[in-house]
């Protein structure tokens, strides 16, 4: 850095040209391909745009597309039109998305990731590789495989519950009954709809396998003597779960909670194919389908723009909490 | 207290922390190994269940309750879906090739460049270049999405694989790994070639990147795998058929063939398998580079 500067007694010729040969590129393709697309989507916000209509100025903006000032937000807030109702549903389906998968997920990563640190050595990796398969696939691929699980008449949910059928009533277990999985709405479970919970749980199923990396790594980087410590002064393994491994976890855990709700504040493969447009009734419209179907389907791209800054105040908000909460941070 | 040993002799710590194998550690092992089998056993059935439906024939898919494995084993469904004339799946493969492989190339350039540049260099205006890099991290991609749209109509790069190319070449989450590791390049080394008279680009070129390998590895397989699987960018970008990738191909087929499950089970099966062996066979670079860029986020 500076020091290799000074010690050839300022930045020579060949330091200065690679410098401006690489940097000044990067910059005019950051203006173009970062900063503009961030300006505009400020911008669009403020307008009631379509690319259909021709504007006035370099960016369309004004004219046949006009400037609705705060318009669009105060819509969102309270607005009686029908996209400012399925604005509002989308954001309460995408904070129920998220409020369901993030406790669901710690509560299964955790302590699989603490069983597989225990398995042998050469064990380890064979389950590393199976929980994270799931990952690497294709959140479409995901879909398609969940939509025939939940499939009514052929998927394999309701043909396993058939099958209950003539086991449980012999036992004396009420069997479960078969369902419409993704298109029943008079289906409600403590006001989530039902197919919003499938789409958390196939959701779940797929992305379960990074974070149990994540705190893999962070238990491996737990020093054993802590452990050890505990074990001599006679705690039960679960006791060094709960009294020593879970608190030196604190900062993964708050990290990957941060990174996990925002990816799920972001989800839209899955749900999109899953349950086209947010299937039946907006049942499981989340905000990115939202801002899908009015930007490229309606051709409501200021409208859109205004339900991204939205998602995008959410985002920023768990973001802040982040840093909150690390601000805290211990060495060990 | 002074004979007191200040530290414990080493074979008793040693005997704590490997307990010897006790009756109370193998029945505890074995609740470790039973719920992890079952886990892996959940994990697999959506695989299996998609893959053996692949095999069954259209009436037997049809059956209430569902088999789970075929009856009658069929490739009916493959050579169906691989000669379907509305669906020349080797143009959808070469798309979709074509897309990751020319962003893995440009990712690991710039990345690696910028993440050198960033990690041993100094020059006006660095740190608020650093920091809008860090801002877009933060930012939905849903956000840019639009403009971004707009941008590539405005470019003419609709319905063109390079609108899938040239708006991700610089990617800021591969700078930042890079970065990582090019501070572990040391300056010596830098310094060396210096004196001896090799420009900067050749020091780059011949020196610096020979010596972060596994990290180059790590991203490129990384990128070729979120680009292989990418949806939404390319659904906005690509609206004619015959330029389309994989995933987006998928969906077009399964809702054309909502009747037909087991031959959208079949091409689901041909479109993921290749990132499935992709990640099986380098699973060791990709683990490691998920932990380290999650732990270091």
């Amino acid at each position: 850095m500076a020091i290799l500067a000074d010690a050839f007694g300022g930045r020579d010729s060949s330091q200065k040209f690679f410098l401006f040969t690489s940097v000044s590129p990067m910059v005019i393709y950051m203006a173009i391909f970062s900063l503009l697309p961030v300006i505009w989507a400020f911008l669009l916000a403020f307008f009631d745009y379509s690319a259909q209509r021709t504007g006035a100025g370099p960016l369309g903006l004004g004219g046949n597309n006009p400037f609705v000032g705060l318009g669009n937000f105060e819509n969102m807030i309270g607005g009686q039109s029908l996209e400012a109702d399925l604005f509002r549903t989308s954001l309460n389906n995408t904070i129920a998305f998220a409020a369901l998968v993030l406790p669901l997920n710690l509560l299964l990563t955790i302590p699989l990731a603490v069983l597989i640190e225990a398995t042998n050595k050469r064990v380890k990796p064979i389950f590393r590789l199976i929980f994270f398969l799931p990952v690497v696939t294709s959140s479409v691929g995901v879909a398609i495989m969940w939509g025939f699980i939940y499939h009514p008449q052929n998927g394999l949910l309701n043909g396993f519950i058939l099958s209950l059928d003539s086991i449980l009533p012999s036992l004396g277990i009420p069997a479960p009954s078969r369902q419409i999985w993704l298109g029943n709405t008079r289906l409600v479970n403590g006001g989530v709809p039902l197919a919003l919970i499938c789409a958390v749980i196939a959701y779940l199923w797929q992305d379960f396998g990074y974070n149990t990396i994540i705190f893999i790594a962070a238990l491996q980087g737990i020093p054993e003597t802590f452990k050890e410590a505990a074990r001599v002064d006679g705690a039960s393994p679960l006791q060094v779960f709960r009294y020593v491994t879970l608190p030196l976890l604190r900062p993964t855990i708050l990290l990957t909670s941060v990174l996990t709700v925002i990816s799920a504040f972001q989800v839209f493969d899955l749900i999109q194919v899953l349950t086209p447009g947010g299937g039946q009734q907006a049942q499981t419209r989340v905000l990115t389908i939202d801002i899908y179907e009015n930007a490229f389907r309606y051709q409501r791209m200021g409208w859109a723009a205004a339900v991204s800054a939205a998602l995008f105040i959410l985002v920023l908000l768990i973001t802040l909490v982040q840093f909150r909460l690390l601000r805290s941070d211990w060495e060990y | 207290m002074t004979s007191v040993p200040r530290a414990l002799p080493a074979p008793q710590v040693y005997a704590v922390s490997r307990p010897k194998p006790t009756r109370r550690w193998m029945v505890r092992m074995f609740f470790v190994y039973a719920i992890l089998t079952a886990g892996a056993f959940l994990t697999v059935v959506p695989f299996v269940f998609t893959l053996s439906s692949s095999f069954k024939t259209a009436a037997e898919i049809r059956q209430v309750p569902p088999t789970f494995f075929p009856q009658n084993l069929t490739l009916d469904n493959y050579t169906t879906v691989l000669t379907d004339p509305d669906l020349p799946l080797a143009t959808f493969y070469r798309n979709s090739a074509v897309v990751a492989l020319a962003n893995v190339f440009t990712n690991l350039f710039t990345s690696s460049l910028f993440g050198y540049i960033f990690a041993k260099f100094n020059f006006p205006g660095k740190r608020p270049l650093f920091i809008f890099l860090l801002a877009q991290l933060m930012i939905p991609f849903q956000v840019t999405m639009i403009p971004g749209y707009l941008i590539l109509v405005k470019l003419g790069l609709l319905n063109n694989l390079l609108g899938l190319i040239i708006p991700s070449a610089i990617n800021p989450f591969g700078i930042f790994l890079m970065r990582q590791f090019m501070k572990s390049v040391p300056d010596e080394i830098l310094d060396a070639a210096r004196v001896d008279g090799a420009s900067e680009w050749r020091i780059y070129l011949q020196i610096v990147l020979p010596q972060i390998g596994p990290a180059l590895a790590t991203l490129g397989v990384l990128t070729f795998m979120f680009n292989w699987n990418a949806y939404l960018w390319p659904l906005i970008v690509l609206t004619e058929q015959n330029i389309r990738t994989l995933p987006i191909i998928l969906t077009w087929y399964t809702n054309a063939h909502t009747n037909q499950i087991h031959l959208s089970m079949a091409a689901a099966v041909l479109v993921m398998m290749p990132v499935l062996a992709v990640f099986i066979l380098m699973q060791r670079w990709i683990v490691q580079g998920i932990a380290l860029s999650g732990l270091k986020n």
